[in-house]
């Protein structure tokens, strides 16, 4: 008898736990996820394993068929001249483009980070720049880059800062600063909103006790902004540091990759392998080498950076 | 008053209402006499130009399809009606035309839906090479670049074979020897077989500022020579504001290419010998080379930044005096709404090349020539589920009424058939004006006399997208030594691709 009820309580539990809408709504994660696993099968996981069997194929035109190389594409990659330098040139250029984006993002951010009258206003406006399509800021910096009828151009020219005749995007030693000119001014906004949101975030206390202690503004921000701020920075560099490292629309819209290869980057290269030269297991061999070194740099980032999700 | 009269009439006071050279009343009253009825003054072709030009209206009005195309085109398609047709064409004037203004005519009489993607041309090689590795019959038409024509001569159908093969389905008077054999020979052959028809032909002709050759005292230059002294005498008295020359020498581009060929075919070399070794290292492709980089000098700073686009524009916002290019830049030039210079700028032959290699001289079926063409043809494909149906479509598409219509509303592109050229309809409009077809005379002479076409190989399109253009651009950004140093090294490139 002790037992019956406590029986009968876990059936009511039960009973109530499960009803009848157990046979349309289930409480088993697996219905819910299915669609997201789907999608990312169809298109994550198919491509990867299909770039993986591409790489070890290529296109034969003759055949009109993908045939079987075993490994000659990725021996191949490790003595492609211009592979290395396309690497060379994407890790110039995520560097470089990086360094400014935090450090001016992050100064832009310290300057909004207040309640004034307007303020508000710029935040909005920062968000522009990141709803134009990056082909079409790379036409822009074209434009404003272009020697004969350029702002960019014409402006630095009036400073005396570039000679009249020096076409910025043509010349080797330019070309690249022309490219990273136009992702910085698209991007550092949004480095800026990051960088907002987590200062607006921080406490007040540590800073009054600074005050009181007399530290100055740079001490105020080596010892308490950029330490609070740390896992904030981490993760916006970590999601625009492989974006840079994809870099394309620019270099594509604005050099080519030229003048001769100084801007060409991986991005492009595999591209041009796989879509103007029809070299599809070549193109794919180059992307997924791409996508090796954004993981192993990524996850090495996110191990030192101990960034946790 | 006939027919082809009151339609020259028309296209001639069309154009002088839109000039601005006659009031709306009185290009009314006229058009009214035509016989042109107020209903059809409502709304014009173009998507912008409708409401704002009604004059526009009325030149379509007088610009319809041949009733008796029109028509063949209605019985030939009846088996085929509710058939859906696929073409992928790169963004050329035959093709827009065809997509924006005249492809209604077609479905209307065939009762087939044709549709039409207007792709940048790598994305038009990339949907062919896939079409053609699946056999999947995507597209039931090809637009092949002249590049192109050694890569997919197995795929597509000989025009002259289905003539013969389905005679039921040939239209009448399509004339296929109406092609210009120059633009056979040079885009859409390879060993023998044809590669479907000539479907459009851009072409280097020169264009030249005639305000300042009249003010210079120059004529249209001769020579090749002659032309470097005269765009370094304008360089040097209107300089910085006015260069003597242009060009469209981005580094890494195919535009890059194109002015290298017309500059080493015109010193008397080729790309390649008769061996189909890499020749543009020889003595004649150090000359021009030596000719470019003086050239060079006398144009604007910026063209190591530019394709055609910029080249183009260097011409029509008056900052170039002349430049040997595509000549369907010629009637933006003249169209006041987008050009500083509309009137001023006249159309010749290219200059006379220092000397000329023979098609035997070289490899893989170059034609050495100034008048560098970048033409296409269009072709119907073997795997085509519906290829009767794509050959009607071909034929409308590709012959003399829909070429007149396309070069007319069209912008004044250049017409692979030799009768277009003397179409009434096109002679009508060649006037100053958008549109305008006063250079399309030169155009025919260039193709006829100074064409240069690439070779034919399926590397090529590695070697003038990348080999050839990348270090071509390394050298004008001074990163070799000299110009032998440059072409040396494209020379071992370019031998390397082709060998494999």
């Amino acid at each position: 008898m002790s037992g019956a009820p406590a029986v009968a309580g876990r059936q009511d539990e039960g009973a109530f736990a499960r009803p009848a809408r157990g046979r349309a709504v289930s409480d088993h994660p697996l219905p819910w996820l299915l669609p997201l696993v789907l999608i990312l099968l169809a298109f994550t996981v198919y491509p990867l394993f299909y770039n993986i069997y591409l790489s070890f194929h290529e296109y034969a035109p003759f055949k009109r068929a993908l045939v079987w190389v075993g490994t000659e594409n990725w021996t191949r990659l490790f003595a492609d001249g211009r592979l290395w330098d396309s690497l060379g040139v994407t890790l110039v250029y995520f560097v470089v483009a990086l360094a400014i984006e935090v450090a001016l993002g992050m100064a832009i951010a310290l300057l909004l980070d207040a309640d004034e009258p307007g303020f508000g206003f710029l935040r909005g406006v920062l968000t522009l720049t990141l709803v134009i399509p990056p082909a079409i800021t790379g036409m822009m910096f074209l434009l404003m880059e272009d020697p004969q009828f350029g702002i960019l151009s014409y402006v630095l020219k009036l400073f005396g800062l570039l000679d009249s005749t020096t076409p910025i995007l043509a010349t080797p030693s330019l070309a690249l600063a022309g490219v990273v000119l136009a992702d910085v001014w698209q991007w550092t906004p949004f480095m800026v909103l990051i960088f907002l949101a987590g200062l607006r975030a921080l406490p007040v206390e540590p800073y009054e006790a600074a005050m009181i202690d007399g530290a100055s503004p740079l001490q105020t921000f080596t010892r308490l902004t950029l330490p609070m701020m740390g896992k904030v920075i981490a993760v916006a560099v970590l999601i625009r540091g492989i974006d840079l490292f994809r870099v394309f629309d620019y270099v594509y819209v604005m050099t080519s990759g030229g003048p001769g290869t100084a801007t060409y980057s991986l991005s492009l290269y595999a591209w041009q392998q796989t879509f103007s030269f029809v070299k599809w297991g070549y193109g794919a061999t180059i992307s997924l080498f791409s996508l090796v070194i954004v993981l192993v740099v990524a996850n090495l980032f996110i191990y030192l950076a101990k960034v946790r999700w | 008053m006939n027919d082809r009269t009151r339609k020259e009439y028309l296209a001639g006071i069309v154009g002088r209402y839109v000039r601005g050279e006659i009031g709306r009343r009185s290009f009314l009253r006229t058009a009214g006499r035509l016989g042109l009825g107020a209903g059809a003054l409502g709304l014009a072709g173009r998507p912008l130009g409708r409401a704002l030009f009604p004059a526009a209206r009325a030149a379509e009005e007088a610009l319809q399809p041949s009733a008796e195309v029109l028509k063949w085109v209605a019985d030939a398609s009846k088996p085929f009606a509710g058939t859906t047709l696929r073409l992928a064409t790169e963004s050329t004037p035959p093709s827009n035309a065809i997509n924006s203004q005249l492809k209604p005519f077609f479905e209307k009489a065939s009762g087939m839906t044709v549709e039409i993607e207007v792709l940048p041309l790598e994305q038009v090689l990339q949907k062919l090479t896939l079409d053609v590795a699946s056999n999947l019959g995507t597209y039931d038409l090809y637009y092949i670049d002249q590049s192109w024509a050694a890569s997919f001569y197995r795929d597509v159908f000989d025009p002259r074979e289905q003539i013969q093969a389905k005679p039921d389905l040939a239209m009448p008077n399509y004339d296929i020897d109406d092609f210009l054999p120059a633009l056979v020979d040079g885009i859409c052959k390879y060993e023998d077989r044809w590669v479907g028809v000539p479907y459009d032909i851009p072409i280097f002709i020169m264009m030249y500022r005639k305000d300042i050759y009249d003010k210079m005292g120059f004529k249209p230059p001769a020579t090749l020579d002659e032309y470097y002294t005269q765009a370094k005498a304008i360089t040097d008295e209107m300089g910085p504001s006015m260069y003597g020359a242009t060009g469209q020498m981005k580094s890494g581009h195919y535009s890059l290419e194109c002015d290298w060929t017309a500059w080493l075919w015109g010193h008397g070399g080729s790309i390649f010998n008769a061996d189909r070794k890499f020749t543009g290292n020889d003595e004649q492709g150090l000359a021009a080379m030596d000719y470019w980089s003086k050239l060079w000098k006398t144009m604007p700073p910026g063209v190591t930044g530019w394709t055609w686009d910029g080249e183009g524009q260097s011409i029509a916002q008056g900052v170039a005096a002349t430049m040997m290019s595509w000549g369907e830049f010629f009637p933006s030039f003249d169209d006041p709404d987008a050009s500083k210079v509309s009137g001023l700028v006249e159309p010749v032959r290219c200059p006379k090349p220092t000397a000329l290699r023979t098609v035997e001289q070289t490899g893989f079926g170059e034609i050495p020539g100034v008048g560098h063409q970048g033409g296409s043809s269009l072709a119907v494909s073997q795997y085509s589920k519906n290829p009767d149906a794509a050959w009607i479509f071909m034929q409308w598409a590709t012959c003399a009424d829909t070429q007149a219509l396309i070069t007319t509303l069209g912008g004044g592109t250049g017409p692979t058939r030799s009768s277009v050229y003397d179409d009434p309809r096109v002679k009508a409009n060649a006037r100053v004006g958008a549109g305008t077809t006063r250079h399309l005379d030169v155009v025919r002479a260039t193709i006829e006399h100074d064409m240069g076409s690439e070779p034919d190989l399926p590397q090529w399109a590695e070697l003038s997208n990348d080999t050839i253009p990348v270090q071509l651009g390394r050298y004008f950004a001074g990163e070799y030594g000299s110009a032998k140093e440059a072409l040396d090294d494209i020379a071992e490139k370019a031998d390397a691709v082709v060998n494999g």
